[in-house]
């Protein structure tokens, strides 16, 4: 199997432009198919992953522990969070939509920053035995990420559409918006992190052992 | 002489894995054929037959189903006697009545204009392959597609609609407008024509086109 990073562009002076593929020598400052500014990859693409997790995660909390919606039924009104809708959804018995709730609002977002930690945490350590998994890892996690908005927007449908005054009116809470950027912000986390940091690893070493 | 001493040769087919920077040297595809890097897997480039026809064909279609999901109603809602309707509209303007503007703004962004953009980006670049020369701004306009596709959240609004449709039916009747089914045609035209869009054979054409 081809593992040396002597093949890699990096290696080599030459960088592949992430929007159209075309290899650009490192010295050009715009890529010559598409003119976009190159930015090559560096160190820094893993601390700016790591800030935007840590942000997640502290936005994470107000979402979980503030309610996301408040329902006003004859005059009564309740608030419930993220985990109390599924719960209010299991009750009844609407066993696929508690499921998805649960899968997209609070199942993925955990895994998701599980997940990039990880990936940060075996190219900080140059782990380099579990690569190709990790690649369909970080993969998976940029497929996945945007569906957790569905717990938002169906809040948002639900509050437009059920505006009945005093016999049944529903409003977001200030969850929705912890959720939503915590969402935003483990998408540019995804975003930042760069896989091919998980193959330059050698050429970090090698460079230091000259 | 040149080939000797360097490693890497300069041809255009030489690109870097986007997932483990490898270099490789593409050979040239046939219809149906896909490349993937021999180290790490990443599915490179696939090639298949007309296939930016149809992604013009289904862009046209899917911004048109856009269009025509704006002015209709979009759920029906009736309880006690009184019935109630909203556009697709409404799900982001009552969101600004009820001083939440920044949900607003990400409905707006997320499911309307980002797709909009993104289908009538495609269709100016994809005119654009067909003509002799490139039409002005082909480049920029590809290159907003790649960067903005991946804020398009239309098809997890339509699964969203879909949630508070079985979350309100126990409590009220609902029916699904016209508008619904038009956003539900524009999602599958959309989903479809970027399923065929890929990087490489696309950006292999412009270049064609630009010498």
């Amino acid at each position: 199997m081809k593992d040396n990073h002597r093949d890699n562009a990096e290696h080599n002076h030459q960088y592949g432009c992430p929007v159209c593929l075309t290899l650009n020598d490192m010295s050009n400052p715009k890529c010559r198919t598409c003119h976009r500014h190159l930015h090559l990859i560096n160190s820094n693409s893993i601390q700016h992953t790591i800030a935007l997790l840590i942000t997640s995660v502290l936005l994470y909390i107000p979402a979980n522990f503030l309610p996301i919606m408040y329902t006003n039924w004859l005059g009564q009104e309740t608030a419930s969070t993220i985990l109390g809708g599924v719960v209010s959804l299991w009750e009844p018995g609407t066993y696929p939509i508690a499921v998805v709730i649960f899968v997209a609002s609070i199942l993925v977002p955990i895994g998701k920053i599980l997940a990039l930690s990880w990936l940060c945490l075996s190219v900080t350590v140059k782990k380099t035995d579990s690569r190709r998994i990790n690649l369909k890892l970080y993969k998976i996690t940029e497929l996945i990420g945007r569906w957790s908005m569905v717990d938002v927007f169906a809040v948002a449908i639900l509050a437009s559409l059920i505006q009945m005054g005093k016999v049944m009116s529903v409003y977001p809470g200030m969850a929705a918006v912890a959720f939503a950027g915590m969402v935003i912000t483990t998408m540019l986390a995804a975003m930042s992190f760069d896989p091919r940091l998980m193959w330059a690893n050698q050429v970090h070493q090698f460079e230091n052992e000259k | 002489m040149n080939n000797l001493t360097q490693d890497v040769p300069e041809s255009d087919s030489t690109i870097a894995c986007h997932g483990c920077d490898l270099l490789i040297s593409l050979p040239e595809l046939d219809y149906g054929q896909t490349a993937s890097c021999p180290r790490c897997n990443h599915l490179i480039t696939r090639r298949l037959l007309g296939a930016h026809n149809k992604i013009l064909a289904l862009s046209i279609s899917s911004f048109i189903f856009l269009i025509f999901a704006l002015p209709f109603p979009f759920l029906y809602f009736s309880n006690q006697g009184k019935d109630y309707v909203i556009s697709f509209a409404d799900s982001i303007f009552n969101m600004v009545l009820m001083d939440y503007f920044s949900i607003a703004i990400l409905l707006f962004f997320t499911t309307l204009l980002i797709p909009a953009i993104c289908l009538l980006s495609l269709i100016y670049v994809l005119v654009s392959l067909q003509q002799k020369r490139l039409l002005p701004y082909t480049q920029p306009l590809l290159q907003s597609v790649f960067f903005l596709i991946d804020w398009n959240m239309a098809e997890i609004f339509l699964v969203a609609t879909l949630i508070s449709f079985i979350k309100i039916s126990s409590l009220a009747t609902v029916t699904l407008g016209l508008s619904f089914w038009s956003y539900v045609f524009f999602i599958i035209c959309l989903v479809a024509g970027l399923s065929l869009l890929d990087r490489y054979q696309i950006w292999r054409k412009v270049k064609i086109h630009e010498r």
